[in-house]
């Protein structure tokens, strides 16, 4: 074993050298292996992001909820069509709650987007002035960064109080605390008595800039026919959703009143409906990530095969040499195995570093357009990188080593470079 | 019972395929040498000199015959147990002395020891003391390109000392050397045969075989004479 060891101590060593005998070269070699490390990484890095956008979309929409809108959230509808759809009214929302039995607990919003809020010396525009209900604020997915949710006095008593989403606050009010503070929506003043904390998504950025206002005030400002109504059924449990699904799509028809074989003229929206377009961003990343990596590393082992074939070349009668002195075929072997993946590996944390640093500039950059991208490499991409590179390296000096190490060494003794 | 002697070649061809053409390098030898002796082999260019020294040496494996070396019959052994016997039982010194040029004197010498996986500490030791022997313990930190070429070959003869070897086999050791560092270095195998190793030595120089007890003249792959040599002359002492 210590001998073992010692030997393998010794073949390190000079395998470090020669890669330091021609540093220029090594470092040309191993480029496509650090390019397509840092593919990996950064592809494994996206995503990662993606999932992670995806786990808060599903917690913050509720894995039990359904959403009952004249909108379909997944984008997948014919705009023109749901744009003709008949508004879902209050009326309508209030016979549904009421006809349901297999829901947990229901509750209405209503939206209005584009709108333009002011405090005495900024305005933010962009805004979503969402009318909810006081029940929504009870949900466990609603938690609050700072202050409250209206209560259900304030809520029938149409109090103008307003929630903020973390967009708003840090638009409007920077690192201040806005609680107890007044916005002016249409130019009527609300005080602010909660912040919500960072909600938004990949597929739901607006949801930070949201401002929530109980639905009675809501109704005060836009008036109770202008918007469509959304109906948000709780499940019991996520089990139950199917049947819920189906209650629902059966009273929401009735309540519409719609024949038999006419189509639905609203969507039931769920959280899953986002399944689908995280599955086609990752297959767009893989498709991208794998042929670039592939490519690189393609390059890299050509790269590499090369300059080993070179390498043993070059060094024929050391390894002449090494044999007449007592190394084995195996030792050459390995010799040569190891240098290709010490390239390799050198290439891989070069790769590493690179594509680590891309990701803090871009997340720098984008930390608003894209606040869903993780903010470092994940370590196990690492990992995977460099686990990759090092099979890269066999790869890439397995032929050369074998020829190393076949050479015969009277031959191998007597070769003049 | 006695130990059976050192080597025993008994009927060594050695072909190459040269193309569609075969070339006889070696057409039977039967050659037997004992422990301690000093063996000079002779031939002119092509004979089969090296060939010879070559499969001696476990470098190379002979076409047909039989080869036992310290009664083992070596012509059976795979790889590793050739690399074994090269580096415990054989020590080359080569005409173009064959070291590593990157490496230190002491790392040259230190290779074979590494092989034999000794450890750091004992291979340090053991490398230094030889190079001592040879007179280069001034020169541990030179690299072969900053020693002579009479350095280069005592580093060399350290390299093949530093195991304990069976039997050292030079194949025109002093072949680029000028005339009196050639002396030298007879002088350092003298010695070596003195402490009680077994030398072989290639040369095509008369001044050179009669430093041997006993020369061995090969024409055409096969021994020609084998006579002992009752005059050895005495290199000239050491110059450190
Ligand atoms: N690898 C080889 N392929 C073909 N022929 C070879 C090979 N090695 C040696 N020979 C031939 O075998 C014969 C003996 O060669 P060898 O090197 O043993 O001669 P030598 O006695 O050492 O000569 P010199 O004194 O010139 O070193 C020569 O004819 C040589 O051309
Ligand atoms: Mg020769």
């Amino acid at each position: 074993m210590r001998r073992m060891l010692s030997q393998y101590a010794d073949i390190f060593q000079s395998a470090v050298e020669s890669l330091r005998a021609h540093l220029l070269r090594s470092t040309l070699t191993s480029i496509g292996v650090m390019i397509g490390v840092a593919f990996v990484s950064l592809m494994g890095w996206a995503l990662r992001s993606l999932d992670a956008a995806w786990e808060r979309t599903l917690s913050t929409l509720g894995s039990d909820m359904l959403y009952v809108d004249k909108w379909d959230w997944s984008g997948q509808g014919n705009w023109r069509t749901m744009m003709n759809r008949k508004n879902i009214t209050l009326d309508q929302a209030e016979e549904i709650a009421r006809r349901l039995r297999v829901a947990e607990m229901t509750y209405f919003s209503a939206d209005a987007w584009g709108q333009t809020i002011t405090t005495a010396d900024r305005r933010a525009s962009g805004i979503v002035i969402e009318g909810t209900m006081a029940r929504f604020g009870m949900l466990p997915s609603t938690q609050l960064a700072e202050g409250r949710f209206f209560s259900e006095l304030e809520e029938r008593t149409a109090a103008a109080v307003a929630v903020i989403g973390e967009g708003v606050r840090t638009t409007l009010f920077g690192n201040r605390s806005p609680v107890g503070q007044t916005i002016r929506i249409k130019g009527r003043p609300f005080v602010i008595i909660g912040v919500m904390p960072k909600r938004g998504t990949l597929f739901s950025d607006f949801l930070d800039r949201t401002v929530y206002i109980p639905l009675p005030a809501f109704f005060g400002i836009y008036g109770r026919y202008s918007r469509s109504i959304t109906v948000a059924a709780k499940a019991r449990s996520p089990e139950e959703l199917d049947v819920l699904r189906d209650e629902l799509t059966g009273v929401v028809r009735a309540v519409r009143k719609l024949p038999p074989q006419a189509a639905n003229d609203f969507a039931i929206n769920e959280a899953e409906v986002f399944r689908q377009q995280v599955a086609n961003i990752r297959i767009v990343i893989w498709a991208v990530g794998i042929g670039l990596t592939a490519l690189s590393f393609l390059v890299g082992v050509i790269g590499i095969t090369n300059v080993m074939f070179v390498a043993v070349i070059e060094r024929t009668k050391e390894i002449g040499i090494r044999r007449a002195v007592g190394a084995r075929q195996s030792t050459i072997l390995l010799q040569f195995l190891l240098e290709a993946t010490m390239l390799c590996v050198a290439g891989a944390l070069v790769g590493v570093i690179v594509s680590g640093a891309i990701v803090l500039v871009v997340t720098a950059v984008a930390r608003d357009s894209a606040d869903f991208l993780l903010p470092v490499l994940p370590p196990e991409i690492v990992v995977v990188a460099v686990a990759v590179s090092i099979a890269v390296g066999i790869l890439a000096g397995f032929i050369p080593a074998l020829r190393a190490a076949r050479l015969d060494p009277v031959e191998a003794l007597r070769y003049e470079a | 019972m006695s130990t059976p002697p050192l080597i025993v070649l008994e009927g060594i061809t050695k072909h190459y395929r040269m193309g569609s053409e075969i070339v006889e390098a070696l057409r039977g030898v039967d050659l037997t040498i004992r422990r301690g002796e000093y063996v000079a082999i002779m031939g002119p260019s092509g004979s089969g000199k090296s060939t010879l020294m070559n499969i001696i040496g476990c470098l190379d494996t002979p076409t047909s015959g039989r080869y036992m070396l310290e009664g083992t019959d070596v012509s059976s052994l795979g790889d590793a147990a050739l690399a074994a016997i090269r580096n415990r039982k054989i020590g080359f010194v080569f005409q173009t002395f064959n070291l590593l040029p990157r490496a230190t004197a002491l790392k040259n010498v230190e290779l074979p020891l590494i092989y034999a996986g000794a450890p750091p500490q004992e291979r340090r030791q053991r490398a230094i003391a030889a190079l001592e022997s040879v007179g280069l313990g001034d020169r541990l930190r030179h690299k072969p390109p900053e020693l002579s070429g009479g350095q280069r070959q005592r580093v060399a003869i350290a390299r093949a000392l530093v195991t304990g070897p069976s039997i050292i086999l030079a194949d025109e050791p002093t072949g680029n050397l000028d005339s009196k560092t050639g002396m030298e270095i007879m002088a350092l195998f003298h010695r070596i045969w003195q402490e009680g190793n077994t030398i072989v030595l290639v040369t095509h120089e008369e001044d050179i075989a009669r430093h041997a007890h006993r020369i061995i003249r090969i024409r055409d792959g096969r021994v020609e004479s084998d006579m002992p040599n009752p005059t050895p002359i005495v290199g000239a002492p050491l110059l450190v």
